[in-house]
């Protein structure tokens, strides 16, 4: 934990930890991230600072840790609810290699910025990049010689590869790409979190509009086309809908929990239902929980935000799992019984 | 190119194949309404290469494939072209034969969708099974459960891929007779992919024999097929065994 002078620069990513946070003189320009504040010097931490947080801590500060929880529950209960059919179509690494894409997209934004003066919007770069990265997962080369996982492993490989490079030429905004990688980011931008909550809303009222043809075309895609369904553009439109929903959040909260809420809570819930209805529902709960608590455990904890939401939706597996397990045998035991 | 009803499709020198390159002779033949059709051959025969063809999801290497306008077809795929991962109920399952093109969209209806998927579930005798999850089924439930999408879509034309594989023979016997009671109701075109020799000559008014590796193609009724010399050459000993078991 640092104990050091802490130059807190929450214009960018809001990339502080929650010492800073903590520090009197930091609050007040950390309450308003997305002011392209001079840098705020914040005081040399007092030892008491040392001593785990309190809820009086967090209920003093409330305002500022609002909506970095709000931006965790809506990622993660989007990603959650969207993350069914990307498990169900067992495609669980392309939104791994759509989400590190994502990140690089944000990284090489800065970088621009830095050698060109002026940098897109880090929103968009990660959205050129995850639709790029989607699409040519969508391509499907006809050379039987290599499965579409070669693909996504590339993919994945390829983009970490070059956002950690690219982050390493970034001086200035060196931990953003950590941020963004990682999702050590405390605090989200107010821009940020709109764009994360729109089109969130976009994303769940595109599923609840689709969901028959998504589940259908999934399920029995030749009889769905047989039927006329537009498999293609369905299995288009969802990968889409991934892209942009990866894009927003990874830029929000990072790239690891963004995995972490797309395969986690979907993984759980399979477990824990077989009605695909609850299925959805229920990853979406998990996945809120897990964005929200997984903040809130970071807080208490000191831990990182980003590792600390991917911890808690591993967590609601394993809980998932072990009830699930447990119902088996109950029932189980019941049917010997009778 | 269309065609004039009754008659639902016709294949006109069709030729399929993978890759622009035809596997069987050139086909030509025509399914009206009512009909019960089977196709048989051997495993590599190139039955489901054929049959995808037909219903538009492979292209021909040469010849057409004609249908009737608007014409409603509904598709069984093997085993494996299904998805059991997904968590559905059985109701939920036969539901699917409900859609057709982007009719998906949108929340209105489902009242009558419920009543029709009661009621076609009801008609082939599997009511009970509407709440079950359609993964936990067992083979011959799973059938009576697709024969069920059939009747509610509407379907003028039902293809089958091989729908009694995995199943016992009471279950296989029982699926054809319920094929045969849906046929006879709506007045439906049966097209299926079959490796049951017998129970195709009991219940098929025709018969399309293929193989990929003479290559050949064989059209007729089941006795003119089953006593075809190229169904003898290629089922060899077991040919009387097949047809009569």
């Amino acid at each position: 934990m640092p104990s050091a002078t802490v130059a807190a620069a929450p214009s960018t990513s809001g990339n502080l930890d929650f010492d800073a946070l903590l520090a009197p003189s930091a609050a007040p320009a950390a309450s308003s991230p997305s002011a392209p504040a001079a840098p705020v010097a914040a005081a040399p931490l007092p030892v008491a600072q040392e001593a785990a947080p309190s809820w009086q801590d967090f209920a003093g500060s409330s305002t500022l840790y609002r909506d970095p929880i709000v931006c965790g529950f809506v990622s993660g209960a989007v990603l959650g609810a969207l993350g069914v059919f990307v498990v169900l179509r067992r495609a669980v690494f392309v939104t791994a290699a759509v989400s590190q894409s994502a990140a690089l997209g944000v990284a090489l934004s800065f970088l621009l910025g830095i050698y060109w003066g002026t940098a897109p919007p880090p929103v968009l770069g990660a959205l050129v990049l995850a639709l790029g990265c989607t699409a040519l997962l969508a391509w499907r080369p006809r050379s039987p010689r290599l499965p579409r996982e070669a693909l996504v492993g590339l993919l994945y490989v390829a983009a970490s590869g070059l956002a950690v490079l690219v982050g390493d030429r970034i001086t200035q905004e060196a931990e953003d790409v950590t941020a963004i990688l990682f999702g050590t980011a405390v605090l989200v931008r107010p821009q940020d979190l709109l764009a994360v909550l729109v089109v969130s809303a976009l994303v769940v009222a595109a599923i609840a509009t689709l969901y028959r043809g998504l589940v259908f075309a999934g399920f029995d895609p030749e009889g769905a086309r047989v039927q006329r369904l537009p498999v293609g553009w369905l299995e288009l439109l969802l990968w889409v809908l991934v892209a942009l929903e990866v894009s927003v959040t990874t830029r929000a909260v990072g790239a690891l929990p963004v995995f972490a809420f797309s395969v986690l809570p979907a993984m759980a819930a399979l477990r824990a239902t077989e009605r695909l209805p609850y299925v959805v529902l229920a990853a979406g709960v998990l996945g809120g929980l897990a964005g929200g608590l997984g903040y809130l455990a970071a807080f208490f904890l000191r831990f990182p935000v980003g590792a600390s939401q991917a911890a808690c939706a591993v967590v609601g597996f394993l809980l998932a799992s072990g009830l699930s397990q447990l119902r088996t045998s109950a029932a189980a035991l019941l049917a010997s019984r009778v | 190119m269309s065609l004039t009803r009754p008659q639902l499709f016709e294949c006109r020198q069709l030729k399929v194949g993978i890759g622009g390159r035809a596997i069987l002779p050139a086909i030509d033949l025509a399914i009206k309404s009512g009909e019960f059709w089977a196709v048989v051959g051997r495993n590599g025969a190139g039955k489901t290469i054929w049959l995808k063809t037909l219903i538009g999801l492979l292209a021909p290497v040469e010849g057409q494939v004609a249908s009737a306008d608007g014409v409603r077809v509904s598709y069984i795929p093997q085993r494996s072209g299904m998805d059991e991962l997904y968590p559905l109920l059985a109701r939920e399952v036969v539901e699917m034969g409900t859609e057709r093109g982007w009719s998906f969209v949108g929340w209105k209806g489902g009242a009558e969708r419920r009543r029709r998927v009661q009621a076609a579930l009801a008609e082939v005798g599997a009511s009970e099974l509407a709440e079950r999850p359609f993964r936990r089924l067992s083979e011959g439930q799973k059938q009576r459960v697709l024969m069920a999408r059939l009747a509610v879509s509407g379907a003028e034309l039902a293809i089958l891929d091989e729908p009694t594989s995995a199943m016992d023979k009471v279950a296989e016997r029982e699926a054809f007779e319920a094929l045969r009671e849906l046929q006879q109701r709506h007045q439906l075109a049966v097209l299926v992919v079959s490796h049951y020799l017998s129970l195709v000559r009991r219940f098929a008014d025709h018969a399309l024999l293929l193989d990929a590796d003479t290559p050949a193609v064989v059209v007729g009724s089941p006795d003119e097929v089953f006593g075809h010399e190229v169904f003898r050459a290629r089922y060899g000993d077991f040919a009387a065994e097949a047809v009569s078991a």
